[in-house]
C-alpha cells in the first residue's frame, strides 16, 4: 500500500493541474466491466448505457434508493390524489388514465436550449414510428395521446388503467433541435445517423449533472459538470468511467490505482468481492447491495418427475441454502423465499418456506413413489433412477461453483444431478427460449420494483412456435388462479388491495414452486474510503443518478 | 538444398550408417539422450502421467475430487490435504491430479485424431497430385483461416442427440471434452497434412517406390507399406509438438468460458477459476498454472529432442519450416 | 511470374468468397440474437417489442436472404453498419486496427530483436550451454498460459512494484501511450519471442552446414565474417518468409492480451462482435484478418522466390 501512495499523489497532482470547474473535489475514476454500445437513451437497454446515462440525465421518474418512486425531471409525481391523475373515457369505450406533467422549469440542455414540450412531443414521435429502432415500443402504444400545454406542462393519455400509470421512466426525452432534422430526413436509418452515436460529446444532447466530454467508445468515458444542470453542483470536477472487461484485471487496476472504485452494477459478483475484501479490504469501503436480481432453478413442468409438486418441493428442502450463501458469499446475498424481493414494498412473509430438512425432502420423495435407494440413488417401483439435468450458463463462475455445491447436496438426498451447461447464448437464446431444456435450468431473472410477473407465471406466456417463442414463462406453469391474480394486479390501483393480491401471489407461488428460489444476487460496491454519498439501490436504476450527492471525505 | 523436403530418419540414416536395425535405434536413443533437457522432460512427463494415473489413490486418501466440503474452503496445506482446498472445499492436489488426467487426455486425443486426419490427407493429396492435391490444400489454407470462436459456439449449441450420438455419451458431463477434441482435431490436422505431403511428393519419386509400382504395388500398397513408414518421423515430432499446445489452447479457451466444463477439473478451468480469487488464495492460481507450464514446456523440450534424434542433418528443412509457420497457430494470444 | 501470380491471387479471391459465405454462416448458426441481450437487460420489454426488434434488426429473415443483400451492398462499398456502435464499421475497426497495429507491430519488433542475436548464439554452439539456455527460455515463453502470464506481470509491475499502468490505453500522447504498451507488448513478446528463436536457430544451424561456410572457414575468413557475412545472409531466406506469414496474423489481434490490458484492438474488437451478434462487424473484421493472412501468404512466396533464385514459379 504504501507504494501506492505516490501514484495516488502524482494522480492528485495531475488532476489539480486541471483547471477546477465546479466543487473542486478533482477527479473520480470508474471501473465498470461492461462497455456501453449504442449511447441513443431509447434505443437497446443495458445496464452499462443505464449506468452512463446517469450521470448525463434524468428521466422524468425513478424509482430511488427506498424503492419509492419518484419525480426526477418531472416536477411533480402525478397521483389521483394531486390531481393530476385522473380516469377518462376512451373514443373506443375503455377506460383510460389521462396524467399532467411538468418539466423542470429550468431544465436545458447542454447547449443552452430548455428543455420543452416539443422535445416531448419529438420523443413520442420517434418512438412510435415502428422502424426507429426503439426499444420499449409498447410504451408508445400505450399512449393514445400526448396534449401540449404550454411550454414546460403537457398531458399524457393511456389507454389502460395500470398501476403502473405514473411510472415514465424510459421514456428518455431526445434533443428535438438536433435529432429531429436527422429523424426526419429518414426515420428507417435514424438508429445508424443519430447525434447519440455519430457526434456524442455534442453538448446539446444531455441535461444532466455532467457532459460527456470525450470518449474512446469502448473503453473509456470522460464526464465533465454541465453547465446547464438544474440541480445541486456536483462535487467532482471530472469522472472517468474505464472499460476493464476481466474482473482480475479489474482489482489489479484497482490495486494499482489506475482506477479509484468498481462500480457496484458492473462490477464484481459477490463471490469475488468477498474474498477481495478478505485480502485488501480494509484500505476500501466495500458495500453489498442485494438487487432485484433473482437467481432461480427453473424446472421444466413437462416433465413427468417435476411434475409431481411433492418432488419439487423434496427438491428444496434437500438443499442448504442458507449455509451456502454464508460460505460461498458470506451472507452477502439473501437466500430468496418467492420472486419478490424482501426490499420490494410488496414482499410477504406470510408464505410457506423450505428450510434445509433431509427428512422432510426424504419423507416427500418416499410420498411420491421414490422409494428405493440402489447405489446412493433413489428408484421408483418401475426402477426408474431419481436422476435430473442441470443447465446454466457455461464461463460464469459463480452459478457454475453454485451448481457443484447444490450437485453435492442432491446427490446426498439420493438424487443424480448432471451437470450439463451451455454459453449464455445458446442457453437463452435456444435452450431456455424454446423450452428445450429437461430439467432443470438455472440463471437468473431481473425485474423492476413492483413489477407484476406477468410473463413469467402467466399460463399465456408460455413460449410456444405458435406466439413466436415470445413470453418467459418458460418452464411452463398453468394455474388459473394465479393467471386471475396477475391479470387484477395489473389492473388494480388501490394500494391496500394490491398488497393483499400480492400476498395471494407469494403464497400461490411459495407453495406450487414453479421455478426453485435460491438467492437475490448482491452487487459490490468498492468505494475508496474518502469516497462518502455513493448509494446503492438494489434496482436496475443506477447509483450515478444521485451523483451530485457524491463527495470527497475531508481529507481524501 | 540440403535434405530433400521431409526426408525420413530412416532413409536418411540408410544412407549415413549402413547396418542394422539395431545400430540404427541404438543411435537413435544415443542421439536422443545427448540432448540432456529433452531426456529430463521425457521422464518429468512419465513421472507426470504416472501420478494423474495414480488420482484415484490420492483420491481414497484425501477425499474424491467432487468431494466438497463448504466448512473447509480455502484452506492452506495440512496433512490432510497437502495443497490445502480449493473454493469449494475439495483437496487440491486431488484436482490437479484428476484435472492432469483430462488435460492430458484431451492434448493426447486431439493431437492424435488431427495427426490421423492429417496423415490420411497429406498422403492422398502428395501422392496423387494434381487437381486432388491443389483442392485438398487450398481446402487446408481455408481450414487455417476458419475463425476458432463462432465455430466453438455454434458446436457447444449442437444437439449431439440429434446427430445419432448415442445417449449416454451426449448427456454425460464428458461431452465438452469429446466436443473440445473434435473441434481441435477437425482444425488442426493441417499442418501434418502439410508435412506428410511434402514427405510423400519426395518419396514416390525414389526408385524403391518406383521400383514397387513397376512390380505392381497397389496404390495403398505404395502408400501404406513404402511411403508412409518414412515419413513418420515429421508426423511424431509435429504431434509431439501439438500436444503441449493443445493442453494450452484449452486452458485459453477455459479462460473464455468455451474449454472443459466443470464439475470435469482441467488445468485450464482451474486456473480460469483461481484467477477471481487470486488476492486472497494466490496459491490455487500457482499450481495449475505451474502444471501446465511445466506439461507445456515438457512436450516441446520433448519434441524437440525427438527431432533431433530421427532428423540429425536438417533440423527443418524450408518446407518444414514453411510449414510450420503456415500451420494454424492455435494459441490465440 | 505473372501467370503464377494471377493464379494464386484468384485462388485468393476464390477462398476469400467461400470463407465470407462460411463465417456468415457460422454466425448466423449461433443461436440467440441481440434481442435476447436487450431483454436480459430490460424487464420493461413486452413480446410485441421482441418481435418488433427482430424486425427491425433483420434477425427475422432467412440468412441467405440476409448473406445476399450483404453481400450486394458490400460489394458496391457499403460495409454497413455496426449494430453495437451504430456507427459504420469501418469507422469502428479503422482505429482499432491502428491500435492492434501498434500494438503487435511493437511486440513483433521487439521479438525479432531478442530472437535474432539469441537464436544466432545458440546455433553457433549446438549442444552448449549457450544453446540450452536459449532453447530452455524460448520454450518457456511460448509454453505459459497467456492470461496466467497477463495476470501475474500485472501483479508485480502494477500492484507490487507500482511502476508500469495495469491497463488502458493511456491519456493520449506519446509518453502516455508507450508506458501503457509496456505490459501488453512484454506478453505479447514473452509469447512470440520462442517461436522466433525456434526459427532463426534452426536456419542459423542449416546455413552454417552448407559446403561454402566450409570453404569459407578453410580460407581462413574469421567465424565473424564467416557467420554474419556468409551464413546469416542465406538463413535470411526462411526466416524472412516466415515473417511475413507471421506478419498475416498480426491484423486478427491479440485476444486475450487486449482483453486483459483493456486495449482496444481487433482480436477484441471481433470477439465483442461475435459475441454481441453485430454481424457486419464481426464479418468485416475477420474478412480483413483473412484478406491480410493471404496477402502475407502470396508476399511469403514471391519474397521466398526473390531471395532464393533457386525457386521458380510454375
Amino acid at each position: 500500500m504504501r507504494r501506492l501512495l505516490p501514484l495516488l499523489l502524482a494522480w492528485a497532482l495531475f488532476c489539480c493541474s486541471a483547471p477546477a470547474l465546479a466543487g473542486g473535489a478533482g477527479s473520480l475514476t470508474i471501473g465498470i466491466t461492461q462497455a456501453p454500445s449504442t449511447l441513443h437513451p431509447n434505443i437497446d437497454s443495458m445496464l452499462a448505457k443505464s449506468y452512463l446515462l446517469g450521470f448525463l440525465r434524468r428521466p422524468l421518474t425513478q424509482y430511488d434508493q427506498d424503492w419509492k418512486l419518484v419525480n426526477m425531471l418531472a416536477e411533480t409525481l402525478p397521483t389521483f390524489d394531486n390531481g393530476l391523475a385522473e380516469k377518462v373515457e376512451l373514443d373506443n369505450g375503455d377506460e383510460g388514465i389521462r396524467t399532467t406533467w411538468t418539466i423542470h422549469p429550468q431544465a436545458a440542455w447542454g447547449d443552452g436550449t430548455p428543455v420543452t414540450t416539443e422535445d416531448v412531443v419529438f420523443t413520442y414521435d420517434v418512438g412510435s414510428t415502428p422502424q426507429s429502432g426503439v426499444a420499449t415500443t409498447e410504451l408508445y402504444k400505450r399512449i393514445v395521446e400526448i396534449e401540449v400545454v404550454d411550454e414546460k406542462t403537457f398531458r399524457v393519455t393511456g389507454d389502460r388503467i395500470t398501476f403502473s400509470y405514473n411510472s415514465f421512466g424510459d421514456f428518455g426525452l431526445l434533443p428535438a433541435q438536433i435529432e429531429r432534422p436527422v429523424f426526419e430526413a429518414d426515420p428507417a436509418s435514424y438508429r445508424n445517423r443519430t447525434a447519440f452515436d455519430n457526434d456524442p460529446t455534442n453538448p446539446g444532447l444531455h441535461y444532466g449533472p455532467y457532459r460527456l466530454a470525450s470518449l474512446d467508445r469502448g473503453s473509456s468515458y470522460t464526464l465533465e459538470p454541465n453547465p446547464t444542470w438544474y440541480g445541486p453542483e456536483p462535487a467532482f470536477d471530472r469522472i472517468v468511467l474505464r472499460v476493464i472487461e476481466d474482473t482480475a484485471a479489474l482489482q489489479a487496476n484497482l490495486l494499482s490505482g489506475a482506477i479509484d472504485m468498481i462500480s457496484g452494477e458492473l462490477g464484481l459478483t459477490a463471490d469475488q468481492a468477498v474474498p477481495f475484501a478478505e485480502g485488501r479490504g480494509k484500505a476500501y469501503n466495500i458495500l453489498f447491495q442485494p438487487g432485484l436480481i433473482y437467481e432461480h432453478i427453473d424446472l421444466m413442468l413437462d416433465n413427468p418427475v417435476l411434475q409431481d409438486r411433492r418432488v419439487r418441493q423434496a427438491l428444496l428442502h434437500a438443499i442448504d441454502r442458507e449455509l451456502l450463501v454464508e460460505q460461498l458469499f458470506a451472507g452477502t446475498q439473501p437466500v430468496a423465499h418467492s420472486s419478490v424481493s424482501p426490499l420490494d414494498r410488496m414482499h410477504s412473509e406470510d408464505i410457506p418456506t423450505y428450510d434445509h430438512d433431509p427428512a422432510k425432502a426424504a419423507a416427500l420423495l418416499e410420498e411420491a413413489g421414490w422409494t428405493e435407494i440402489k447405489d446412493g440413488i433413489r428408484h421408483n417401483a418401475a426402477g426408474e433412477e431419481l436422476s435430473f439435468e442441470i443447465m446454466t450458463t457455461a464461463g460464469n463462475r459463480n452459478r457454475e461453483l453454485v451448481q457443484q455445491v447444490l450437485q453435492s447436496m442432491w446427490r446426498e438426498a439420493g438424487i443424480e444431478i448432471v451437470i450439463r451447461n451451455q454459453p449464455p447464448r445458446v442457453l437463452f437464446g435456444e435452450t431456455v427460449r424454446k423450452r428445450e431444456y429437461e430439467a432443470l435450468a438455472m440463471y437468473a431473472w431481473i425485474s423492476a420494483p413492483e413489477s407484476v410477473p406477468y410473463s413469467t407465471l402467466h399460463s399465456t406466456q408460455i413460449p410456444s412456435a405458435e406466439n413466436g417463442w415470445s413470453g418467459q414463462n418458460s418452464n411452463g406453469y398453468a394455474n388459473p388462479e394465479m393467471d386471475a391474480l396477475l391479470e387484477r394486479l395489473e389492473r388494480e390501483l388501490d394500494p391496500a388491495e394490491r398488497k393483499g393480491l400480492w400476498r395471494e401471489l407469494q403464497r400461490i407461488y411459495a407453495t406450487d414452486l414453479p421455478v426453485l428460489p435460491l438467492y437475490w444476487r448482491s452487487d459490490a460496491y468498492v468505494l475508496p474510503n474518502w469516497l462518502k454519498g455513493v448509494r446503492p439501490t438494489g434496482h436496475l436504476g443506477p447509483s450515478s443518478l444521485w451523483v451530485e450527492e457524491w463527495t470527497r471525505a475531508e481529507g481524501g | 538444398m540440403s535434405a530433400q523436403p521431409g526426408e525420413s530418419a530412416l532413409a536418411a540414416a540408410a544412407r549415413g550408417v549402413s547396418g542394422e536395425a539395431v545400430s540404427f535405434s541404438r543411435l537413435l536413443a544415443r542421439r536422443f539422450l545427448r540432448n540432456r533437457l529433452a531426456v529430463a522432460a521425457g521422464i518429468f512427463l512419465v513421472l507426470l502421467a504416472l501420478a494423474a494415473l495414480a488420482a484415484p489413490l490420492a483420491a481414497a486418501l484425501f477425499g474424491a475430487p467432487s468431494q466438497i466440503d463448504l466448512l473447509a474452503i480455502g484452506q492452506p496445506p495440512s496433512l490432510a490435504h497437502p495443497l490445502g482446498t480449493d473454493e469449494l472445499g475439495r483437496d487440491l492436489l486431488v484436482r490437479l491430479l484428476y484435472g492432469g488426467r483430462v488435460s492430458l487426455a484431451v492434448g493426447l486425443m486431439a493431437a492424435l485424431c488431427a495427426a490421423v486426419i492429417g496423415t490420411s490427407l497429406g498422403l492422398l493429396a502428395g501422392y496423387f497430385g494434381g487437381r486432388l492435391d491443389s483442392l485438398l490444400m487450398r481446402f487446408a489454407d481455408s481450414v487455417i483461416a476458419l475463425p476458432l470462436l463462432p465455430l466453438l459456439i455454434v458446436l457447444a449449441a449442437v444437439d449431439l442427440g440429434e446427430l445419432g450420438i448415442p445417449a449416454s455419451i451426449a448427456q454425460s458431463e464428458d461431452v465438452s471434452l469429446y466436443r473440445i477434441v473434435f473441434l481441435i482435431a477437425l482444425v488442426g490436422w493441417t499442418t501434418v497434412a502439410r508435412l506428410v505431403r511434402g514427405a510423400t511428393l519426395s518419396l514416390k519419386q525414389r526408385e524403391y517406390v518406383r521400383a514397387a509400382e513397376a512390380l505392381g504395388a497397389s496404390h495403398l500398397r505404395l502408400m501404406a507399406v513404402h511411403i508412409l513408414p518414412n515419413a513418420v518421423s515429421p508426423i511424431i515430432v509435429a504431434t509431439t509438438l501439438s500436444v503441449g499446445n493443445i493442453i494450452l489452447l484449452e486452458s485459453v479457451l477455459s479462460f473464455l468460458g468455451l474449454g472443459i466444463q466443470p464439475p470435469i477439473p482441467s488445468w485450464g478451468n482451474m486456473l480460469t477459476g483461481a484467477q477471481e480469487v487470486i488476492w486472497s488464495n494466490p496459491m490455487l492460481a500457482v499450481w495449475p498454472g505451474l502444471f501446465i507450464f511445466l506439461t507445456v514446456i515438457g512436450f516441446n523440450l520433448l519434441g524437440d529432442g525427438l527431432q533431433d534424434a530421427l532428423d540429425p542433418r536438417s533440423t527443418i528443412s524450408r518446407r518444414a519450416l514453411r510449414t510450420r509457420a503456415a500451420g494454424k497457430s492455435v494459441t490465440p494470444s | 511470374m505473372g501467370r503464377y501470380l494471377l493464379r494464386r491471387a484468384s485462388e485468393s479471391l476464390l477462398v476469400l468468397f467461400i470463407m465470407s459465405f462460411v463465417i456468415y454462416g457460422l454466425l448466423g448458426l449461433m443461436p440467440g440474437d441481440p434481442v435476447e441481450m436487450m431483454v436480459q437487460a430490460n424487464p420493461n420489454l413486452t413480446a410485441g417489442d421482441i418481435q418488433q426488434l427482430r424486425e427491425i434488426h433483420g434477425i427475422d429473415r432467412p440468412i441467405l436472404e440476409r448473406y445476399l443483400a450483404w453481400l450486394g451492398s458490400a460489394l458496391s462499398g457499403d460495409l454497413g453498419y455496426s449494430r453495437l456502435f451504430a456507427v459504420p464499421v469501418e469507422e469502428v475497426l479503422l482505429p482499432r486496427l491502428g491500435n492492434t497495429l501498434l500494438l503487435m507491430g511493437a511486440a513483433f519488433v521487439l521479438a525479432f530483436a531478442i530472437a535474432l542475436p539469441a537464436g544466432i548464439a545458440a546455433a553457433r554452439r549446438p549442444w552448449s550451454a549457450v544453446d540450452g539456455l536459449v532453447n530452455l527460455t524460448a520454450f518457456a515463453g511460448i509454453s505459459v498460459p497467456p492470461f496466467w502470464l497477463a495476470i501475474l506481470l500485472i501483479i508485480l509491475f502494477s500492484v507490487s512494484l507500482g511502476w508500469l499502468p495495469a491497463g488502458g490505453m493511456g491519456q493520449g500522447g506519446l509518453g502516455s501511450t508507450l508506458l501503457y504498451m509496456v505490459l501488453p507488448v512484454a506478453t505479447l513478446c514473452l509469447a512470440a519471442v520462442g517461436s522466433h528463436i525456434r526459427f532463426v536457430r534452426a536456419a542459423m544451424m542449416e546455413a552454417l552446414r552448407q559446403d561454402h561456410i566450409r570453404t569459407a572457414r578453410a580460407k581462413g575468413l574469421s567465424e565473424r565474417q564467416v557467420v554474419y557475412g556468409h551464413a546469416l545472409g542465406n538463413a535470411m531466406i526462411p526466416i524472412v518468409t516466415i515473417l511475413a506469414l507471421d506478419f498475416g496474423t498480426l491484423f486478427s489481434g491479440a485476444l486475450i492480451t487486449e482483453t486483459m490490458f483493456g486495449w482496444l484492438g481487433m482480436g477484441k474488437t471481433i470477439y465483442d462482435a461475435i459475441m454481441g451478434n453485430d454481424y457486419n462487424l464481426a464479418l468485416v473484421g475477420l474478412l480483413l484478418a483473412t484478406i491480410v493472412v493471404l496477402l502475407a501468404n502470396l508476399l511469403a512466396d514471391l519474397a521466398y522466390g526473390w531471395l532464393d533464385p533457386r525457386v521458380s514459379y510454375r
